[in-house]
């Protein structure tokens, strides 16, 4: 999931959860459970020290503000990075980047995913074949692979990261559509519209989308996990985009010569991501665990 | 109209396979054409003269259409001829050697680690499902599933070498010239160990999962309802049906692993295929990238392929799917 | 991403194998006067280098294997007696090979190596003659034949060797064998820079019918051979028992092991666990580490530069006053604290600072925001934006950049970093706004190789001007090169520097230390102002030895 380079090719068919439940009844009850909340609690943290950390943070990420690598200070409450700038306000800076890399690329994924995964659903036949092989060759590599062929021809650019992460993420979500709409697409009430001449597009939008909601819902937050710590990953290898801009992922890497003597350079951005990721694990794994509940409840379909 | 059989199933997953690496040469291979500047100047820098430039470019087999010198290039792989590192001028093939091994014990090392706790402790949640053992290891190993690898090689890192335990173990690998991995075991522990940590845990899951969807199906059953005491029923009839899913498990493991070196290789300095990939992408040396590009991938799609085939072998029930 | 001799690299694996320019960081030279003498008051003190150590020596004993732990190296490293490719491939070449002249460690040039003398009194040749009874590791005896030999290869252009630039005033058809030991060397046009040249440590002195890869290939007159070499792995050289000077002189290890490290990390980490006895450009992230263990650290007094070059005919740069103000806007101590971690001396936008005329008497330049602000708004240029080009090509060339960029903000100019792994091929002496990297050298041969139009081969700030201050400039410098009165050449040369302080496309923020480390088991380091780490390789490996 969130472990940058481990991704199937050939899933064991994703547990699929179906029936119909309302998205809201689901989120609902998924914050009964006591991980779904403390997930939400570290993700809403992390995310309000990503968006809100710069107004907090004393100096600018490349203020200089003491001999490099040293510890903590009256100027500096964590110390020195790499070339004497502010650990702490390059961290309180760092999340930004991440982060809204990250949540663009899940976006792209999802809803490219999410469509291509109805359509193929829907179509029942050839169409259905090509997309989903398409989305094959996609997972024939790792998603870090992927990133780093196309790193290694015009560098890491923003709108690069975000396109391949995206691209990658892709694949998986159409499975995960794709397996939550085939079984409301083969229902009779979708052969019967049709045959009232209901428009196509009416009743994937209008019958199978709302299905889909709830299971996309745990792929969303799965692939966020592990759109941040891919990102995050490609920023420790050394490919963010802005060299000297603040950024956790290569914060960790400035600073990783410096760890016997200084290591707050690299254990805050670290103890960041830990956190983030964990907390979104956490709420994914929250809905799942609503909806198969749900499922139980209602004697399951 | 489908072939029959476990037979056709098998030649139809390997032209899929084929296919599958096709595309994913020409997806590698369109990289180098997105390359903004001219490679046969990068090389020879301000030494260039039109005479030079023009040699150069006929030794990379930069000239010629793009359709030829993809066939050019993927005719030299398959006969292991993978080009000239840019950055190096030597073949690639020469440095990759060792590394490629390198890379490989890890992996082996891991593998025998990470395998058999898989499946093991994935069995025994499935099996004592909902108890203590299987919520605890569920939420740990959810915890470690959403970490990324990264985070959890430095954090032993830091706990385990330099700043909490400081010197306990060594922070980074070091292969003299012409030395080997297992010469000093001592420096693989936490390589090994972060990429053990942050594979085992997504494959436990599928394991438990897996062993469940054995637990509950029909066979299983009729075992139970046949009066047999548990103890039979999980020998001689769950855990045979569980071979196929295990098996499964170890492809997936594998694979996860190939690809976990990338990131884990870097974070010890370890001079496996993985480092190497990190370099090229840094100095844009692209016969490298593709070179490793395309033995990812072949391992990743060998791998999963042999996974389906032995699924399928192994679990008859899923043949009435062919 | 990271250079892995940067200070502040990550564990990098970046190997680049070093582009021609690479060989620059080793050189230098002092300009000498027409005899040999050396200029006055450029030997001045040996108190180089903040916190070097240099252990006291004790009584040098023989024996053991030397391990030198070095990176930057790959599959690209060579081994050629007059040349290099990547910096480990200089530890190779100064342990076999010799050249005529020899720098100190105060970086005065001397006849401490095969020249007994060097006349160059005479303008248009300079006289050679070698000492008596110097045999190469072959057994043969060395001889005018190879120096003559020696030189025209340099001056070889399909060779492509790194001398032939500095040697270009040498006729090679113009050697003359004047008896066994002694050649002349018969010049195109006067030029007094050519003993310096004979310094330089890749000018050395191979056996004729020497090639890289032929049957002399590892034949030369210095205190060890090699014995093996594998490229971007190891090299194991020998003690050469056949060594001209006398015994009490050195060499003393048996053997001498050259190890390639991925990066700095691993090459530090092989020193704390004993497995190396030294490195070269320890990251300063490591010292105090290093230090706590034992570890000797050795600084030299540096004159290498890394300059940020902004190229006169191009734009913004055009106007002298844009130049002046982006010189302004740079706060030098800052950038040496950051970059390099005070390991180093502030500069002053002009070069060779261990030239005996180097003018100190030029103000120092401080950062003056405000002037800044008002000469960009004069030239229409205030609140500008600009790209800066750097790569991983020497330790600090990106963090320079990056620093400078974020001490430009406070005058309203917006500089964009661009680091690009491809830096040395195509764009490179094209870019308006650059980071690059010198070693130390003399003035004038540092004029001859960046500050000329073709063919010079490395001038970045594409100087001098057509018109207005530094129009001049090369018909001074040709002045400077005939010039036999020492004095009268210091005049011309402030001159020419003047005229760079004031018009020029350099900005020049510090000169760099090289900071080393090694073992206390080996003694004999001295604290040193030379070009190559390590006190020139303790002179070859010849002048350390174990305790």
């Amino acid at each position: 999931m969130a472990s940058t380079t481990t991704d199937i090719a050939v899933t064991p068919e994703p547990e699929v959860i179906t029936a119909r439940r309302p998205a809201g009844a689901l989120l609902r009850s998924a914050l009964h459970l006591w991980r779904t909340r403390i997930g939400l609690a570290l993700v809403v943290l992390l995310v309000a020290v990503a968006l809100f950390g710069p107004f907090f943070a004393p100096h600018s990420p490349t203020d200089f503000v003491g001999a490099p690598n040293t510890g903590p200070s009256d100027a500096a409450r964590f110390g020195t990075d790499h070339i004497g700038q502010d650990v702490w306000s390059r961290f309180l800076w760092g999340g930004r980047e991440v982060l809204g890399m990250a949540v663009a690329a899940t976006a792209i994924g999802l809803i490219l995913g999410g469509l291509i995964g109805l359509i193929a659903a829907y179509s029942r036949n050839v169409l259905d074949d090509i997309l989903m092989r398409s989305m094959d060759v996609i997972l024939a590599f790792p998603q870090i692979m992927l990133a780093l062929v196309a790193i290694a021809t015009v560098g890491p650019q923003t709108w690069l990261i975000i396109l391949t992460v995206g691209l990658t993420t892709m694949p998986r979500v159409a499975r995960v559509a794709r397996g939550a709409s085939q079984p409301i697409v083969e229902r009779d009430f979708v052969a019967a519209a049709e045959a009232l001449g209901v428009p196509r597009f009416r009743i994937l939008v209008g019958e199978v989308m709302p299905n889909t909601l709830s299971p996309l819902l745990v792929e969303m937050n799965l692939r966020l996990t592990y759109s941040i710590g891919l990102i995050a990953g490609l920023a420790f290898l050394g490919f963010a985009p802005n060299q000297n801009g603040a950024d956790w992922g290569f914060m960790i890497q400035e600073n990783r010569l410096a760890l016997v003597s200084q290591p707050w350079g690299v254990v805050l951005p670290v103890l960041a991501i830990a956190l983030l990721t964990i907390g979104t694990g956490l709420v994914g794994d929250g809905i799942a665990r609503a909806a198969v509940g749900i499922d139980r409840s209602r004697g399951g379909e | 109209m489908r072939l029959g059989g476990i037979a056709g199933f098998v030649v139809r997953r390997l032209l899929l396979g084929v296919l599958v690496l096709f595309l994913v040469s020409v997806v590698v291979f369109a990289a180098t054409q997105a390359l903004p500047g001219d490679p046969a100047r990068s090389i020879l820098g301000r030494t260039a003269t039109p005479a030079s430039l023009k040699a150069l470019r006929e030794q990379l087999g930069l000239s010629g259409s793009v359709l030829s010198q993809y066939v050019d290039w993927i005719t030299g792989l398959l006969h292991g001829d993978a080009g000239n590192s840019l950055a190096a001028q030597e073949p690639v093939s020469d440095l990759l050697g060792d590394k490629v091994v390198n890379s490989a014990f890890l992996v082996f090392l891991s593998g025998i680690i990470s395998i058999p706790i898989s499946i093991a402790i994935g069995s025994y949640a499935a099996l004592r499902r909902d108890r203590t053992f299987d919520v605890t290891s569920s939420l740990t190993t959810l915890v470690f599933a959403a970490l990324p690898e990264f985070v959890v090689g430095i954090s032993l890192v830091v706990i385990f070498s330099t700043t909490v335990f400081t010197g306990f173990l060594p922070a980074i690998t070091i292969i003299p010239p012409g030395g080997r991995p297992w010469d000093d075991m001592q420096a693989m522990i936490l390589p090994t160990a972060t990429l053990v940590l942050a594979v085992t845990p997504y494959v436990v899951r599928i394991m438990r999962a897996s062993m469940i969807e054995v637990l509950e199906s029909d066979y299983v059953e009729m075992a139970r309802l046949k009066g047999l005491p548990e103890r039979t029923v999980i020998v001689r009839h769950a855990l045979p049906n569980a071979l196929g899913p295990t098996f499964q498990v170890i492809a997936i493991n594998l694979a996860y692993l190939a690809g976990g070196v990338i990131v884990v290789e870097y974070v010890f300095n370890y001079a496996g295929i993985g480092g190497a990939l990190r370099d090229a992408v840094s100095t844009q040396d692209l016969p490298v990238v593709q070179a490793l590009s395309m033995l990812i991938a072949a391992v990743y799609v060998v791998l999963n392929l042999m996974a389906d085939i032995a699924t399928i072998i192994v679990t008859p029930r899923l043949r009435t799917r062919l | 991403m990271v250079d892995n001799r940067s200070p502040d690299a990550g564990i990098d694996l970046d190997r680049l194998s070093l582009s021609r320019r690479e060989l620059l960081m080793g050189a230098g030279g002092v300009l000498l006067a027409g005899g040999l003498a050396a200029c006055g008051g450029s030997g001045s003190s040996s108190s180089a280098g903040s916190g070097g150590s240099s252990t006291p020596a004790g009584t040098p004993k023989k024996g053991g294997n030397f391990r030198l732990g070095v990176t930057g190296g790959g599959a690209s490293d060579i081994i050629d007696g007059q040349s290099i490719v990547t910096k480990p491939d200089q530890t190779r070449l100064i342990g076999s090979w010799e050249t005529l002249l020899t720098y100190d460690e105060d970086y005065v040039l001397g006849t401490d190596g095969l020249a007994e003398e060097v006349d160059s009194s005479v303008p248009g040749q300079v006289d050679v003659r070698l000492r008596s009874g110097i045999e190469f590791n072959n057994g043969k005896t060395l001889t005018a034949d190879d120096v003559i030999y020696s030189i025209q290869r340099i001056l070889n252009p399909k060779e492509g060797l790194f001398g032939a630039a500095g040697l270009a005033s040498v006729d090679p058809k113009n050697l003359k064998k004047m008896d066994a030991n002694t050649v002349r060397i018969g010049l195109k046009q006067p030029d007094s820079t050519i003993p310096d040249q004979l310094g330089q440590y890749f000018n050395g002195i191979v056996p004729v019918g020497y090639e890289r890869k032929g049957d002399l290939k590892y034949v030369g007159t210095g205190p060890y051979k090699i014995q093996s070499f594998t490229a971007g792995q190891q090299s194991v050289a020998v003690r050469n028992p056949n060594y001209w000077r006398p015994a009490s002189e050195g060499p003393w290890f048996d053997q001498v092991t050259v190890t390639d490290f991925a990066d700095s990390a691993a090459q530090v980490n092989a020193l704390l666990a004993g497995q190396i006895d030294a490195i070269t450009d320890i990251p300063f992230a490591q010292i105090d580490t290093a230090k706590a263990q034992g570890i000797q650290i050795l600084e030299g007094d540096g004159g290498g530069w890394l300059p940020l070059c902004m190229a006169i005919d191009m734009d913004p740069f055009t106007d002298v006053r844009v130049r002046q103000a982006f010189r302004l806007m740079a706060d030098r101590q800052a950038l040496l604290e950051q970059v390099l971690s005070g390991h180093g001396r502030v500069a002053n936008d002009i070069f060779a600072p261990f030239d005996a005329c180097y003018s100190s008497d030029l103000a120092q330049r401080e950062q003056d925001i405000e002037q800044a602000k008002s000469l960009l708004k004069s030239a229409g240029k205030d609140g500008m934006t600009v790209d800066l080009h750097t790569t991983n090509g020497a330790a600090g060339m990106v963090d320079s950049a990056n620093v400078f960029a974020a001490q430009c903000k406070a005058a309203g100019v917006t500089v964009n970093v661009k680091n690009d792994p491809n830096y040395y091929g195509d764009q490179y002496l094209k870019l308006a706004f650059s980071v690059d990297f010198w070693g130390t050298r003399g003035f004038l041969p540092q004029v001859g190789l960046g500050m000329l139009p073709p063919p010079c081969p490395y001038n970045e700030t594409h100087w001098p001007p057509k018109s207005g201050e530094g129009s001049n400039y090369i018909t001074l410098y040709q002045q400077a090169l005939k010039e036999t009165d020492a004095t009268k050449r210091c005049d011309i040369i402030h001159e020419m520097q003047k005229a760079e302080y004031e018009a020029g496309g350099y900005i020049i923020p510090f000169f760099n230390n090289l900071v080393d480390a090694h073992s206390s088991k080996v003694q004999g380091f001295k604290v040193s102002k030379a070009t190559l780490n390590l006190d020139t390789f303790g002179h070859g490996f010849r002048t350390i030895w174990f305790a």
